[in-house]
């Protein structure tokens, strides 16, 4: 990652082992603001949506629609504004 | 203290609609805590995992008896709503209750687990299988939404459901059939037999008052 990169990791949700992403919600190179929609995950039949951790450009998906995921898990990469 | 709302017999569509308002309302803290009410008219509804291959009767059979399906974003799979069907939203802020989707989840099956005893039905869970079982039977379907850490869609226990409505989907995909409480227990049932012991039973685990509010003030 260049260091103008921000990784944007799987958040703790808690007593989870773990979760699939199942539908990103912007494209990679679309701009996004700190707190916007980024992806779904679904862990025990319910759907979680992960934000944006900050203002910037999504630069690369690291976790596809299907992946599995655990806490920390890279998801993505922005590019910061 | 969580606002519960009773909206009688609702529109599935309008009812979703109720929700993501009242999801948006509590994410920018204009409300707090609700829990809604409500029973359906006979609909299906697909979670972000869902697939029409389960509905097991052809399209034309669903349009005959007025059955729509919705495409939504709760997680899980497919799952049938209508009346004699008690279902129930919560719309927290689970920042304030453990920040814990597992907890939460949880937290709705021992509800009905204990909502379903004070009936005399031994229900329980099957691990892997959110929900609530009686043997290898479905009694009650769960599917959340969470975004901001606030709550929406909820859980749906069969109390008196049409027996055969229940045959029209596998729930959740799965290979096993549903069954409600009226044809566990003896005697007349209705939505308020398990509604009261159930929101007895979130009140003890959230520690909190789960109080009646005015349906006109919150539509």
């Amino acid at each position: 990652m260049a260091t103008n990169d921000v990784p944007v990791t799987m958040p703790d949700l808690g007593d989870v082992s773990e979760a699939r992403v199942v539908q990103w919600l912007c494209s990679v190179g679309a701009r996004v603001s700190e707190g916007d929609d980024l992806l779904e995950v679904e862990t025990e039949k319910t759907t979680f949506v992960i934000p944006s951790p900050e203002d910037g450009t999504l630069r690369r998906v690291a976790a596809p629609e299907g992946t599995r995921v655990q806490e920390g898990t890279l998801l993505a990469e922005l590019e910061r504004a | 203290m969580i606002a519960h709302v009773d909206l009688g017999t609702a529109d599935y569509a309008e009812t979703l609609a109720l929700q993501r308002r009242l999801h948006a309302k509590r994410c920018a803290d204009e409300i707090g805590d609700v829990l809604l009410s409500v029973e359906h008219p006979p609909v299906l509804t697909l979670g972000r995992s869902g697939s029409r291959e389960h509905v097991l009767v052809p399209p034309a059979t669903l349009r005959a008896h007025g059955i729509e399906i919705h495409e939504i974003e709760r997680g899980g799979n497919i799952t049938y709503h209508g009346p004699g069907q008690l279902v129930m939203y919560p719309i927290l802020d689970l920042r304030d209750y453990g920040k814990d989707v597992h907890r939460f989840v949880w937290t709705l099956e021992e509800a009905i687990l204990r909502a379903l005893e004070s009936c005399g039905i031994d229900a329980i869970r099957r691990t892997g299988y959110p929900g609530v079982w009686v043997g290898e039977r479905k009694i009650a379907s769960l599917g959340v939404y969470v975004k901001r850490w606030v709550s929406y869609h909820g859980i749906a226990v069969n109390v008196a459901a049409n027996p055969e409505h229940l045959k029209l989907i596998r729930p959740c995909g799965l290979p096993v059939e549903m069954v409600s409480v009226n044809e566990l227990r003896p005697g007349p049932i209705d939505l308020d037999t398990v509604r009261a012991p159930l929101i007895s039973a979130l009140s003890a685990l959230w520690k909190t008052e789960i109080e009646p509010a005015d349906r006109e003030e919150w539509i």
